[in-house]
């Protein structure tokens, strides 16, 4: 057995569930090992990454919740119009003079902080969603999450300032959702997160145009409500398009929500966290970086609570439908 | 299994109406149907053989162990030829019509805007 044969079907076997891997797992590898090129050693990136998405899905089918993929795919697309939105905003608040008096630092060429670069590359990966959607818009997306995460050590080494952690969190979690877009979309639905950016414009000039009040600086209060507004804009929306759907017997709209309450709640860390601190300090509102980490755990174990209850109660309905229906759907052993 | 057919499933029934294919066949039947425009990755295509499966539109034809390395094959099933008839004839039905107006369509000329350029 070759080295890259024993890397695929590790692959495999950490990706798709047990059954299923006994059943398909050489087989699977053995697709895989015919489409490389003989001099190739180690699984391409893009096969790594095919390995994963089968794996998942396989795993989702196994307990009967095989809506969460095209659920998911809903789900991507609110999630980087939202995500996208918020780059046009904070990209606003970002080139906008008053913020330097906020921060009380000086401003370094056209930006207060290291920010504006991050909100760029999502700008572009709305740009490629209209041009380029699929694997280019994917790609861009990645791009734009690495650079959100990167931006923190960045900052600290270059000794820049750098957007808060509470205005990253909701974007790289909106961003992973974004990586479900689909390739393929009608035009009106490609143009969306651009219209979002361009909605959002205002948004931030608004909150950029009314200097002289020095709260209204970039890590202070626009970000403590455009935020929270933005995740309940996310929730309106998810609600709206899963009635809809569902009255035509369409239950996307469900996983869609299901998947979008993570980062509907990290949108929403900041006005939480105010709660935690005035309950557990007394006084004002005033978060600080231990009511805001508490607050974002929260939101994170209540949503993953909240999809692996969703995932049971549908593992019951499916596991009940199967043996009320006598020679039912076969499973996957069968086909093997 | 709902219709019309999303496309990658159409061209999977497709390529196994002319004879039984394993995954790596199947991938690269499906690539010289679409003039390789569909490029199939194995994820993608074991998961829609297993709806295909579960929807007993394609079942399997044999097992070989090929370099020691085991091979499926699959096959189109009766219910399965059927529908792809079916959609075939759906779609063909659908470009008689398209291409009919657009033959009226040339033969009348490029309409022009109402008013004209000024």
């Amino acid at each position: 057995m070759s080295d890259l044969e024993r890397r695929y079907l590790r692959l495999v076997r950490i990706c798709y569930p047990a059954g299923y891997r006994d059943a398909r797992g050489t087989e699977i590898a053995g697709t895989y090992l015919a489409l490389s090129s003989p001099d190739r050693r180690w699984p391409s990136v893009a096969d790594v990454t095919d390995v994963a998405v089968g794996g998942l899905r396989q795993r989702l089918r196994a307990v009967g919740a095989t809506g969460v993929g095209p659920g998911l795919r809903l789900a991507a697309t609110l999630a980087l119009v939202t995500a996208t939105a918020l780059a046009g905003c904070w990209a606003t608040l970002e080139l906008s003079p008053w913020t330097t008096a906020w921060f009380g630092v000086a401003q370094h060429g056209t930006s207060v902080t290291l920010g504006l670069g991050v909100w760029v590359t999502w700008l572009l990966a709305a740009a490629a969603h209209v041009a380029a959607p699929g694997r280019w818009t994917r790609a861009a997306i990645g791009l734009a999450l690495v650079l959100t995460v990167a931006v923190v050590p960045l900052a600290a080494v270059v000794d820049r300032s750098r957007p808060p952690l509470f205005v990253l969190l909701p974007q790289v979690c909106l961003g992973f959702v974004a990586l479900g877009v689909p390739s393929r979309s009608p035009g009106w639905l490609r143009l969306l997160p651009v219209a979002g950016v361009a909605a959002a414009l205002p948004v931030g000039a608004a909150f950029a145009g009314n200097g002289g009040d020095v709260f209204l600086g970039y890590y202070g209060w626009p970000a403590r409500q455009i935020l929270p507004a933005a995740g309940t804009a996310l929730l309106l929306v998810a609600v709206l398009v899963g009635v809809v759907l569902a009255a035509r017997g369409d239950r996307r709209g469900g996983w869609a929500l299901l998947v979008l309450l993570g980062p509907i709640g990290m949108l929403s860390v900041h006005p939480l966290a105010g709660e935690l601190a005035a309950r557990f300090y007394g006084g004002g509102p005033n978060a600080d970086w231990t009511t805001l980490a508490t607050a974002a755990t929260i939101a994170a174990v209540a949503s993953a609570t909240a999809m692996w209850a969703a995932l049971i109660v549908q593992r019951r309905v499916a596991g009940a439908a199967r043996r009320s229906v006598p020679g039912g759907p076969r499973s996957h052993e069968a086909s093997g | 299994m709902e219709t019309p057919l999303r496309e990658p499933t159409f061209l999977i029934l497709a390529a196994l109406a002319a004879e039984p294919l394993h995954g790596y066949g199947l991938i690269t039947e499906v690539t010289r149907l679409s003039d390789g425009r569909v490029s199939l990755r194995p994820g993608t295509l074991y998961g829609a053989l297993d709806r295909l499966l579960d929807a007993g539109l394609v079942a399997v034809e044999r097992e070989e162990v090929v370099d020691s390395r085991l091979r499926r094959y699959y096959r189109l099933t009766n219910h399965g030829g059927d529908l792809l008839a079916d959609e075939t004839e759906r779609m063909r039905r659908n470009v008689e019509a398209a291409t009919a107006r657009l033959t009226a369509r040339t033969r009348r000329g490029t309409p022009r805007l109402s008013g004209g350029i000024a």
